[in-house]
């Protein structure tokens, strides 16, 4: 059991640093207390892991066949890019570190399921696009609904702050139905757990990540990342668990900072300002582009050198 | 429904009620206190009616003292938040004009010249009226009710009046062969009531943008 501990600490980091994005900006600007925030990240991710898991845990497994060895290999590289990337500051994707982990061992193997390739790495394509698109849809007809409510200044911000939980948990929700498969997918193809084991303990780690040490990724990335109004918050929290939720329904784990991303410059479209600057779309892409790219070379180094007995088996 | 979830809103939405209301008696007082006033300033009634609105000019600090400590207890959001309490801020300097000018007359011992009592009557019945619109304005921002951008227009064209009247005032008094020490006073006191009808022109406009900004 203890090769699962590269699965639960990328778990762990991943809710760390992937719960800024569902409740970063409500946190950040103090529409919604971080224990609460925390509280309801961890419950919903549990819960979208157990019943909504699956489909993504069977994508990624189908990816490559992994014996128990290479998995743990996939894990450990996944993690230290997800761990490199931050430590560069670049917004990183914990999907397509562990696709990248996974190619990088398939490639070696001769074990690359091409077909299953091309839809995640096309999903990766939709999910900035798609988070963009129903951001733009959302906020125009939210909008019409809104400025026809008879609400008070007061009933408003009730509102505002109730939609954000709402949209919030169940932005979890579809974070823990769509990332668990990249935390244990991998010991499901390896035969060590089964999809249901694998939803449980991946499910658990993120919630574990989210609610020990989300609290200063959410306080600074909300921040860093574009201070919005409470109604383009509420919209960017909506279409995002609406974006990842449609690739969840795929099978295709995708990142929930892509998807962020992609519902922000949405809001930009509508209100026709920049919400995003020039820079951090830079950054944006070059670490789209870097991540997958590191994690492949990351696991294709230490496969070698574990095949070179430069580095003692990782899992016997 | 629900209302129950969000307990400290509630408080603060009806703080700022009765703060519209103690607003409301304070300007009642000082209408009675100037009426006093330019009938006879020695009298008791002018004594009792600043005593009055120095008491409601009080209560309003202290409601908005209550207000700002449910905000720092992280009631509504903030962009909500910030709103309320700018608008209360600006809301409450008429209060304090209000105050001011009885108490420059009280204790520099004005007496308002005869000549200049029609066009002071004007000025203190027009500011008033626009003090009147703008806490209709306020209650229909925070009710998200019609009629409160055109409530801007009114204010405006008072405002616009009252700033004549105030000069036609000044013009009067440095016409007229009073002391100059006096016309000194009488000037400083026109000039505080001028400042009425422009701070309840300028919280107008604030509410207006506040209603434009809500809108998405």
């Amino acid at each position: 059991m203890l090769s699962l501990l590269g699965g639960v600490f990328l778990g762990w980091s991943l809710g760390a640093n992937d719960a800024s994005n569902i409740f970063g900006t409500a946190v950040s600007s103090k529409m919604i207390r971080f224990r609460t925030a925390a509280l309801l990240g961890a419950v919903f991710v549990i819960l979208g892991a157990l019943f909504s898991g699956q489909a993504g845990i069977e994508t990624l497994k189908g990816l490559t066949s992994f014996d128990l060895s290479q998995a743990v290999i996939s894990s450990v590289a996944a993690a230290l890019t997800v761990t490199l990337m931050t430590l560069l500051g670049l917004p990183v994707s914990t999907s397509q570190a562990v696709v990248g982990a996974i190619l990088g061992i398939g490639v070696l193997n001769n074990q690359l399921n091409f077909p299953g390739l091309g839809k995640v790495v096309l999903c990766w394509f939709g999910t900035p696009v798609g988070g963009a698109l129903i951001a733009v849809l959302l906020y125009r007809a939210m909008a019409v609904v809104y400025n026809r409510l008879p609400l008070t200044l007061f009933d408003s911000d009730r509102l505002l702050r109730a939609g954000l939980v709402v949209s919030g948990s169940y932005g979890a929700y579809a974070l823990g139905a769509n990332n668990v498969a990249n935390v244990t997918a991998v010991f499901v193809g390896a035969g060590m757990i089964t999809v249901s084991a694998a939803a449980l303990i991946g499910g658990g780690s993120i919630a574990l990540g989210i609610v020990t040490f989300s609290r200063p990724v959410m306080e600074t990335v909300g921040k860093r990342l574009v201070t919005l109004d409470p109604f383009s918050a509420l919209v960017v929290s909506l279409s995002l668990a609406l974006t990842i939720h449609f690739y969840t329904l795929m099978g295709v784990p995708v990142s929930s900072s892509q998807a962020v991303i992609g519902s922000v410059l949405g809001i930009g479209i509508v209100k026709g300002s920049n919400t995003v600057s020039q820079k951090t779309l830079k950054r944006i892409l070059l670490a789209w582009f870097l991540t997958p790219v590191v994690a492949c070379f990351i696991s294709l180094a230490i496969t070698v050198a574990s095949r070179l007995k430069y580095i003692s088996p990782l899992a016997s | 429904m629900f209302r129950f979830l969000f307990r400290k809103e509630s408080q603060v939405e009806s703080l700022i009620y009765d703060y519209l209301e103690n607003f409301h008696l304070t300007q009642e007082n000082f209408r009675k206190a100037i009426g006093a006033c330019i009938l006879n300033h020695h009298c008791e009634e002018f004594d009792f009616f600043i005593e009055q609105t120095h008491k409601y000019e009080s209560r309003a600090d202290d409601i908005i003292d209550e207000i700002n400590n449910l905000m720092y207890g992280k009631v509504l959001i903030p962009d909500s938040r910030g709103d309320i309490m700018n608008l209360l801020q600006a809301l409450d300097k008429i209060p304090q004009l209000l105050e001011r000018v009885l108490f420059i007359i009280k204790y520099q011992r004005i007496v308002i010249p005869e000549a200049l009592l029609p066009d002071v009557r004007d000025l203190v019945r027009i500011s008033l009226e626009s003090c009147d619109l703008l806490a209709k304005q306020v209650r229909l921002f925070l009710k998200k009710k019609t009629g409160a951008r055109a409530l801007v227009t009114t204010i405006d064209i008072n405002e616009s009046h009252c700033d004549h009247i105030e000069r036609q005032l000044i013009s009067t008094i440095f016409d007229s062969g009073m002391d100059p020490f006096l016309k000194l006073q009488l000037k400083d006191l026109v000039i505080n009531m001028g400042e009425i009808s422009d701070q309840t022109d300028r919280v107008s406009r604030q509410v207006n943008i506040l209603i434009m900004k809500r809108r998405v």
